[in-house]
């Protein structure tokens, strides 16, 4: 089959027809997708982006109505009204605009660290699922070492001691999570590994980097689509978490998890200083989780996934 | 035995893995900013006294020696002194632990009796409203982090209807019923939020067990739903849901961290906050290695328990 090249991209074709076609019919998948469609728009557009150095501005909207990190104190604490949708916290400052300014964090870490994250993993799982005996051995007892620590005691043990700060966050949440992507990679692999077209490229003495990324990975992109998408939405839980424990991002920036920790001590007079970034960290996570779940019905992927 | 080399095998796995847990822990501490010596001594520590003090206690040594030391000191119950509170590390996680651990179980149990009878409802009633409702709140549940759940049931519980400290811990030694009074929110707040995911896990293998044929033969023998539901169908769904449970505390555990924050509550994971924060390197490496290792063994039994009800999974191969 695989000499005739036209016949297989028609056969692609009708494969990717017939997965739009699912999603489009799968309410959790579109209204996952939807939500982070809107996630994306407000993390984009919420303020300029000005590149730093050079001073070019390269998105020059902004939807915040007021100075996110911008204080006033004899307007603090003021409940939700048209001027301050979501009220204002302790200094002042409108936590509209700051929830909109804060879905960028999130969106970045989310995304960043499981890009790191599915490409170390995926490199990792696929050789270990592919080459089998030692290398696997070696490469999944690694895996398992890094999953025996609770996720967050990890991430903030490393943010700890690199020092808090978001590069710094990024880069523990791709740490903690690539032996999750890993594992997902390997069993998927391995379930492609004895399968006849794996077997007939061996034959034809195609190379092994031909045969892992031309033969294996196209294979495994459904179980690892699952993982990822259930994976960004742990790690904005975890960064929430890591930022309300004063380890994430660094203030003035806005995080939801941030404002949620400067928010707290007021949450008696003043809940909405708790209750819009709870509801942004909540809407955000079930964006990612409706989609994986979808997605999870809809390729139903071989192999496992790891909750 | 099948079962008694499929342990064997995993148990030897757990060795290795545990070997690997230490090298990480020990690394990352070991990177950890700041002169140890100097920490001690004070800004005013002249270099004799700082090159004295790091000689007594051997971070002159090799990196090797010094890991080489640390694991012979766990394995004989020597973890150090702590530079902070300048007590033995052992001493102090011998404290605070069974804090935690009193928390975490609460809140297991806690969540198993809110979740197994909601799984079972919504599974019976696949697809009606009450179904649906549970299922969404369980999405929504799934999708908050826990320190948030502790804020819920600080603002709902404690500061409007009030009658519930909002902070704080009680030894059951020596007051039982305050003890219970400071327990019951944040093993409340844990345990709901574990609730989540053991429901959908009971629902989906409770969906999976009614449409099997025995389930169809039992109702056909005229048997009532109920007893075909609670006495046939469940005790095979129970099999993964024990599994979710066991791993559910050792996700519980790992929770602690967080919700000891939002409640001071004094156990191992605020434990582990202040090491950080004060830069107490054995402390920090004590608190993560014991954490680490009940969230092993918890996992471990989950896995083995697993094995033992369904033979296939040791047949698999892929663990």
């Amino acid at each position: 089959m695989s000499t005739n090249r036209f016949q297989l991209t028609e056969e692609r074709k009708a494969h990717y027809g017939r997965f739009i076609r699912q999603f489009r019919n799968n309410q959790k998948a579109v209204i996952g997708l939807g939500i982070i469609v809107v996630l994306f728009f407000v993390a984009i557009f919420a303020q300029k982006i000005v590149v730093p150095y050079i001073d070019v501005t390269i998105q020059p909207f902004s939807l915040v109505p007021h100075d996110p990190e911008a204080t006033n104190v004899q307007n603090r604490e003021q409940a939700p009204s048209m001027e301050y949708l979501m009220g204002t916290d302790n200094l002042g400052r409108d936590i509209f605009s700051r929830v909109l300014a804060g879905a960028r964090i999130s969106v970045l870490v989310g995304f960043t660290s499981i890009s790191i994250a599915m490409i170390f993993g995926t490199t990792i799982g696929i050789v270990a699922g592919y080459y089998q005996g030692l290398v696997d051995e070696g490469l999944m007892r690694a895996m398992d070492a890094m999953m025996s620590f609770p996720p967050i005691l990890l991430a903030l043990t490393i943010v700890a001691v690199m020092e808090p700060n978001l590069v710094n966050l990024i880069l523990a949440l791709a740490f903690v999570y690539t032996p999750f992507i890993a594992r997902v990679a390997r069993s998927a692999a391995l379930s492609v590994r004895n399968e006849s077209f794996v077997e007939a490229a061996v034959a034809r003495g195609e190379s092994d980097t031909y045969i892992i990324f031309r033969e294996v990975l196209p294979n495994c992109v459904g179980p690892l689509l699952v993982q990822g998408s259930i994976n960004i939405a742990f790690t904005m839980l975890l960064e929430a978490s890591l930022s309300f424990l004063g380890l994430g991002v660094q203030p003035p920036t806005s995080s939801w998890g941030l404002m949620i920790n400067q928010g707290w001590a007021f949450m008696g007079d003043a809940p909405w200083l708790v209750f819009f970034p709870a509801l942004a960290i909540a809407t955000a996570v079930i964006g990612f989780n409706l989609l994986g779940d979808g997605l999870r019905d809809v390729l139903d992927p071989k192999g496992e996934i790891i909750e | 035995m099948a079962f008694v080399n499929y342990l064997l095998k995993r148990f030897g796995f757990m060795l290795v893995t545990l070997f690997l847990v230490t090298l990480i822990t020990f690394g990352l501490t070991k990177i950890l900013p700041g002169n140890v010596a100097l920490l001690i001594l004070g800004p005013n520590a002249t270099e004799a006294s700082i090159a004295q003090l790091e000689a007594q206690l051997g971070l002159d040594q090799p990196l090797y020696v010094q890991y080489v030391d640390w694991v012979a000191g766990l394995l004989s119950g020597d973890m150090g002194m702590s530079l902070r509170y300048n007590v033995p590390v052992f001493d102090l996680i011998a404290l605070r632990l069974p804090r935690s651990l009193l928390l975490a179980v609460t809140a297991t149990i806690i969540s198993v009796t809110l979740s197994i009878p909601l799984g079972i409802i919504a599974a019976v009633r696949k697809n009606t409203p009450a179904d649906l409702t549970a299922s969404m709140l369980a999405f929504i549940g799934l999708s908050l982090p826990i320190f948030l759940w502790g804020l819920v049931f600080i603002y709902v519980f404690a500061l409007t209807l009030g009658g519930f400290p909002t902070r704080g811990y009680v030894s059951p030694m020596v007051d039982p019923i305050a003890s219970i009074h400071h327990l019951i929110l944040p093993a409340s707040a844990m345990g709901v939020a574990l609730t989540a995911y053991i429901m959908r896990m009971t629902r989906s293998s409770m969906i999976d067990e009614l449409s099997e044929d025995y389930v169809e033969f039992a109702r056909s023998k005229g048997l009532s739903e109920r007893a075909v539901v609670l006495r046939h169908a469940l005790k095979n769904a129970a099999i993964p849901v024990i599994t979710v449970v066991a791993f559910q505390f050792s996700y519980a555990f790992g929770g602690v961290v967080v919700l000891e924050e939002v409640f001071s509550w004094p156990g191992i994971g605020r434990l582990t906050l202040t090491a950080i924060e004060n830069r107490d390197i054995p402390l920090l490496q004590g608190s993560i290695i014991v954490i680490a290792l009940i969230y092993m063994l918890s996992n471990f039994l989950a896995d083995t328990f697993y094995a033992y009800v369904d033979p296939r999974i040791r047949y698999g191969g892929s663990e």
